[in-house]
């Protein structure tokens, strides 16, 4: 019944690391680039090179590897299913068969490719969620601001998609919080969740979803009187009190990871097997 | 009667974020006894009061309830949770229904009642926390003032026919008025329904006027259990808690140290009066 212990994933965890440290923007910047080259990588060398520096990263933020491997929970469904149709429906039904099971066949060349793209899952996964384990939303959405500002010429509204997420963020404990809280009140009228069949336990949510949804009107209500109350009138002319400003450990992490990207990615640039 | 032995509680146990709520709790409850629970913020009152009924499982230590262990494999959560009924803070956010009376019969339904006794349930539950069946039953709840939703909540509440009573910070957010209102309406119900009550409150006047027996809470931890009285006249260590003492107390311990001699273990400003006077005018 704590809700809260099953959402790891996206959690900021404090600590006093050199990777909590580093700028925003340069964390946005280089999870992009660790997405790109993950996708641009076809062997499992690469990969496991990748993942022996995320482990290593990890060390250096302070995260329990542990916690790490809980982030994936909520994607597990996800990761068996695309190993199990990769494994099965990838094509590749020529090559060296292993098993047959009646119609299905499995060939080793489909097997590695099943297990290829469940890693490729697992390392966009972990890759993210180290952002977001060691990046706090408020530092997150200000370097999304600032990396948006030059596309505002085009109307792109930084400053609002910045607060927006600010706000939704912020507002995800507290509905966690509300959630568990409705839902222990009902459970203590008598309400059950996990009893029946589907169209009886989407009837039993009524009693949590009703209330949650009063509240969080009610909630966005006295957030907007609020903001305005403090003269909140967009991003207008609104200064910081902390200005981001790229330091010296910013620049080695970029230098670091455009020249890892480059030794990764080099060999098929080059064109060499 | 309610047994707590041995109770601890961590929460995300396990986890870089636990957090540890209780600490070794052991608590004796008779029937129909009126309990006041106190603690600072964080001493893990809440937490104490969802383990009664079993909303928390404990990380270690047993909770029974009139002699059946409540997280025993095969024990019925639902009869326990009639048993012993639990209001929340700020209960009116937990209303759902199109009418009160449908909100009402929401507990007695779960239970799998019968139509008849559903209806019966809603009304009775309805007259005892002051509100009229019938011209309240009919009405959406969210059209109601603070005051009334949460009576309807806690008539919810009472719809399970409980034995006992927990109460987390029921007046919280009302009016004077309707704080006296809410206090005697809990009164009334513990005398009508001899409900064992258990109420959680940060305001000391409010326990000291509903309560017999106070447990204090610290860190987890039970650091003083006693008859109300005698619980108050340790003011030095509440105070030390920050939790204070009522305000007449206060003002009687004040009058001694300036010399009168009165005594200083009365709550209500009737008998804060009649002992000043007393002490005033000798006969």
């Amino acid at each position: 019944m704590e809700l809260t212990r099953y959402v790891s994933i996206g959690q900021y965890l404090p600590r006093d690391s050199v990777v909590h440290r580093l700028d925003p923007r340069t964390k946005i910047g280089v999870t992009t680039l660790l997405m790109v080259v993950i996708f641009v990588i076809t062997d499992f060398t690469g990969y496991g090179l990748l993942a022996a520096s995320l482990v290593g990263l990890f060390l250096l933020a302070q995260i329990p590897l542990g916690y790490a491997a809980r982030g994936l929970r909520p994607i597990l469904f996800l990761l068996l299913l695309t190993f199990v149709l990769n494994l099965f429906f990838s094509g590749l039904r020529e090559g060296t068969p292993l098993v047959r099971l009646g119609p299905l066949v499995i060939t080793s060349e489909a097997l590695s490719r099943a297990a290829f793209i469940a890693l490729r899952l697992v390392l966009l996964v972990v890759a993210t969620s180290l952002f977001t384990y060691t990046t706090s939303p408020m530092a997150l959405t200000d370097g999304m601001e600032r990396l948006l500002r030059p596309f505002r010429r085009i109307g792109v509204p930084g400053h609002e998609l910045a607060m927006m997420m600010s706000i939704a963020l912020r507002f995800i404990p507290t509905l966690l919080e509300e959630t568990e809280r409705i839902m222990k009140a009902q459970m203590a009228r008598g309400a059950e969740f996990q009893r029946g069949n589907l169209l009886r336990r989407a009837r039993a949510m009524l009693p949590i979803l009703v209330p949650l949804f009063v509240s969080a009107f009610r909630r966005a209500d006295e957030l907007a009187l609020a903001m305005e109350a403090r003269a909140y009138r967009g991003g207008e002319g609104r200064t910081r009190m902390k200005e981001l400003a790229f330091a010296a450990r910013d620049a080695v992490a970029w230098i670091v990871s455009v020249f890892a990207t480059a030794v990764l990615l080099a060999p098929r640039w080059l064109g060499l097997p | 009667m309610i047994e707590v032995r041995d109770v601890h509680h961590v929460y995300l146990r396990d986890s870089p974020l636990a957090a540890v709520a209780l600490r070794g709790i052991s608590l004796t409850i008779p029937d129909g006894e009126r309990i006041g629970l106190i603690g600072p913020t964080g001493s893990g009152k809440s937490t104490l009061v969802q383990t009664l009924n079993a909303l928390i499982r404990p990380t270690s230590g047993t909770v029974s309830v009139d002699g059946e262990d409540i997280f025993a494999p095969k024990a019925d959560r639902r009869r326990v949770r009639q048993k012993v009924a639990l209001l929340f803070q700020y209960a009116e956010q937990q209303l759902f229904e199109e009418t009160v009376a449908k909100d009402v019969a929401f507990g007695p339904r779960n239970l799998g009642l019968p139509e008849d006794e559903i209806a019966t349930r809603v009304h009775e539950a309805l007259q005892s926390v002051g509100l009229d069946p019938d011209r309240f039953g009919p009405r959406s709840p969210f059209t109601l003032s603070g005051g009334e939703m949460r009576r309807v909540a806690l008539a919810g509440v009472l719809a399970m026919s409980p034995q006992v009573l927990i109460l987390d910070e029921p007046t919280a957010g009302l009016d004077p008025q309707g704080k006296a209102e809410f206090l005697q309406l809990i009164l009334r119900l513990h005398a009508q329904r001899q409900l064992t009550v258990i109420l959680i409150n940060h305001s000391m006047d409010e326990i000291a006027q509903t309560t017999e027996r106070v447990i204090v809470l610290d860190a987890g931890r039970v650091v003083m259990d006693g008859p109300t009285r005698q619980i108050f006249a340790r003011a030095e260590e509440l105070e030390h808690l920050h939790l204070g003492i009522p305000q007449t107390a206060q003002i009687l311990h004040r009058l001694r140290a300036r010399g009168l001699p009165v005594r200083t273990d009365l709550f209500t400003l009737e008998e804060a009066r009649a002992e000043v006077l007393r002490v005033l005018r000798p006969a």
